[in-house]
């Protein structure tokens, strides 16, 4: 803004035909850099560039980064966090924060598998875990919109609850996730080596229908997860739903004042978040073939989302955030993780360059929001 | 109550604020009716015994000094607080508000004094907010309708704002006004409560709003009720004045029938009498 104004102000104090053309020339440059800034200002415009720079790098540092193989490497990395961070974003824009996605993230498989015991069909399981999911949305929900109490005391109080009551009912004792079991058969598989025909033995794995849909198959969490952040940022920018979330977030009273059902409002964000978390939940314990009762893993899960959430460019504030930027954001941490790993910087590096990725992009959303708002760009 | 009279017996002569309460009085025509209005807030009493009524396409101005009951009353009548006690009667039928939806859906809309407009949305977002448009069935938001409906509103009313896709936090404290007065008075609503509407308006700006009052007054179509502090401005844009002192209203008088000389003396009468009262609490305390 300052080098704008800057300009203008200097002028030329003597036109000449000669300056003409360079003032056409920085009238251009100006253009462009209107545009950059444009771009940058958008919420998610920073995030991107940042997520691209390091996407570069790594490809032009090691020779796997950009590669399929690695792609499906990235994916588990990236995927569930976009989902639970998207969930995360609608309660940050409300000015609220849900801790329990960790502890509903651990819970709702258990429930998927206590449920198969019991002899419910694995679709319907997952049905009613994630109704059971949504319901720990409702508790969060009554205590923070009606009762009173601040959303981080209160959905610490079901982390820790939800995380408990895990470790009750699984005995502290992971499960093999119902309906995921790999089944392996032998078939024997033609060859041509050097023009000789040979039959060689192979093993193939099979999966189920169920669980190459809920997390099993290669893409399936990449699937859910850009469904998902599609339906949700929809949800955000061209409902009721979002233009509400935001009106809460940005001005409480003058929300309910102009009539708007502030603790619905607050309520269905948390039964979504909540949704989402339960969701991943199954995914993650169909992916990975088995559940374990891991709290430890699950906050660090909780935190990662909120990260993601953030360095998408949502505020904690409330009031402003947005889908896209969670996914986005989810990604950058993926690849950060990945291109890390790839690189073989030791593990414990990677907390670090992590806390330092998440200190930079908040800062880079403070001044960017903080342009946005001067400059007349929405 | 007798070292009051000694020193100012004129004063004395007045009855007190709470001898003087407007009672219950209505008119053929009423569109909004209160009665025996009361509201309290823990210790603090709001509102004691309120009587009020509007009539059809009529303006009524309603003046009272900081902490009298203004705000309450009106956030009573728009549905956002329960009356303790009282009853409320909307063309001549008695109704309870459950909500300022609810009150809405009555048609009574309001301007408040804190505008409820949503800073992070956008101007036409505000106009329209509780009352927007959707691509029927699917429940999508028909932004360009919207943006067009409120473009015209705005130019109807006369209120330039250059730019109606941006926040509304980018604009003058007498645009977010103008925004939130279009906002109701675009509605269907037959009475339009407005609550200091101009606060924080330029001269320009608030005779803007003055006109856009005597416009609606002049189709006859909405009822208005509205706060000011300006007495020249309530002389200027009202039929009829109601004056709320301690709780109560203490003055209904039509505006043609009273000077801005009555009505301050009645304010300053209020002022010196208040003082009196501390003072004589004070003498009487240390013996």
């Amino acid at each position: 803004m300052a080098s704008t104004t800057g300009v203008s102000a200097s002028g030329d104090p003597a036109p000449a035909p000669a300056s003409s053309a360079r003032r056409r020339s920085r009238a251009a440059g100006q253009d462009i850099l209107g545009l950059v800034k444009r771009f940058l200002t958008l919420r998610e415009g920073s995030i991107i560039v940042v997520t691209i720079i390091v996407a570069i790098y790594f490809t032009v540092r090691t020779d796997t980064f950009f590669t399929t193989e690695n792609f499906k490497t990235l994916l588990p990395y990236f995927a569930p966090f976009a989902i639970l961070a998207a969930g995360e974003v609608f309660l940050m824009i409300n000015g609220e924060i849900d801790l329990s996605i960790g502890a509903v993230y651990l819970f709702t498989p258990f429930l998927f598998y206590e449920l198969h015991n019991g002899g419910v069909p694995l679709v319907l399981g997952v049905i009613i875990a994630l109704i059971a999911a949504a319901g720990v949305g409702v508790i969060n929900g009554f205590f923070t919109a009606i009762v009173g109490v601040n959303s981080f005391i209160a959905t610490l109080g079901t982390l820790f609850a939800f995380e408990g009551l895990t470790l009750i009912i699984s005995h502290a004792q992971p499960v093999a996730t119902p309906g995921a079991q790999v089944t392996t058969t032998t078939v024997n598989v033609e060859h041509v080596v050097n023009g000789h025909h040979i039959v060689l033995p192979e093993t193939v794995n099979h999966i189920s229908t169920f669980a190459r849909v809920f997390g099993g198959g290669t893409y399936s969490e990449l699937i859910w997860a850009l469904a998902i952040i599609a339906v949700l940022q929809v949800l955000l920018s061209r409902t009721r739903w979002g233009l509400y979330t935001v009106a809460v977030g940005s001005n409480r009273l003058g929300a309910s004042e102009a009539g708007v059902w502030v603790r619905l409002v607050v309520i269905r964000n948390f039964i979504l978040c909540s949704t989402c978390a339960g969701l991943v939940g199954i995914l993650e314990a169909v992916r990975a073939t088995s559940v374990q009762p891991d709290t430890a893993g699950a906050n660090a899960i909780l935190l990662e989302a909120i990260s993601a959430a953030v360095i998408g460019g949502t505020l904690l504030a409330g009031g402003s955030g947005t889908v896209v930027g969670a996914l986005i954001g989810a990604l950058f941490l993926g690849i950060l993780h990945d291109g890390l790993v790839l690189q073989g910087v030791n593990a414990n590096y990677l907390a670090l360059y992590l806390g330092l990725a998440i200190i930079l992009a908040m800062v880079i959303n403070t001044y960017v929001a903080r342009v946005r708002k001067g400059s007349g760009l929405g | 109550m007798s070292r009051v009279c000694a020193r100012d017996p004129d004063l004395a002569e007045q009855p007190l604020p709470s001898e003087i309460v407007v009672g219950p009085s209505s008119a053929s025509d009423d569109v909004l009716r209160v009665e025996h209005i009361a509201k309290r807030f823990g210790p603090v009493t709001a509102l004691r015994d309120v009587n009020l009524h509007l009539r059809k396409g009529e303006v009524l101005g309603l003046l009272g000094d900081n902490g009298a009951g203004k705000s309450t009353l009106i956030k009573i009548i728009c549905g956002f607080q329960k009356p303790d006690s009282g009853r409320i009667f909307l063309h001549g039928d008695e109704v309870e508000l459950k909500s300022v939806d609810d009150a809405r859906s009555r048609g009574i809309e309001t301007v408040y004094q804190d505008l409820a407009l949503i800073d992070e949305l956008s101007v036409f977002h505000n106009m329209f907010l509780r009352r927007e448009r959707v691509h029927h069935p699917l429940p999508l938001l028909a932004n360009r309708l919207m943006r067009e409906d409120t473009r015209k509103a705005l130019d109807d009313i006369g209120i330039n704002i250059p730019r109606i896709d941006v926040p509304v936090a980018r604009l003058s404290g007498g645009q977010r006004q103008a925004i939130a007065v279009a906002r109701t008075a675009n509605s269907d609503a037959d009475i339009l409560l407005l609550d200091e509407p101009l606060a924080a308006m330029g001269a320009k700006e608030g005779s803007m709003i003055l006109d856009l009052v005597a416009r609606l007054k002049q189709e006859g179509r909405v009822s208005i009720v509205m706060i000011l502090h300006n007495y020249i401005h309530v002389l200027e844009a009202c039929d009829r004045v109601n004056m709320i002192q301690d709780g109560v209203i203490a003055l209904d008088k039509p505006t043609a029938e009273t000077s801005v000389e009555e009505l301050t003396e009645i304010v300053v009468n209020e002022y010196r009498r208040a003082r009196q009262r501390d003072r004589v609490v004070d003498e009487q305390a240390p013996g």
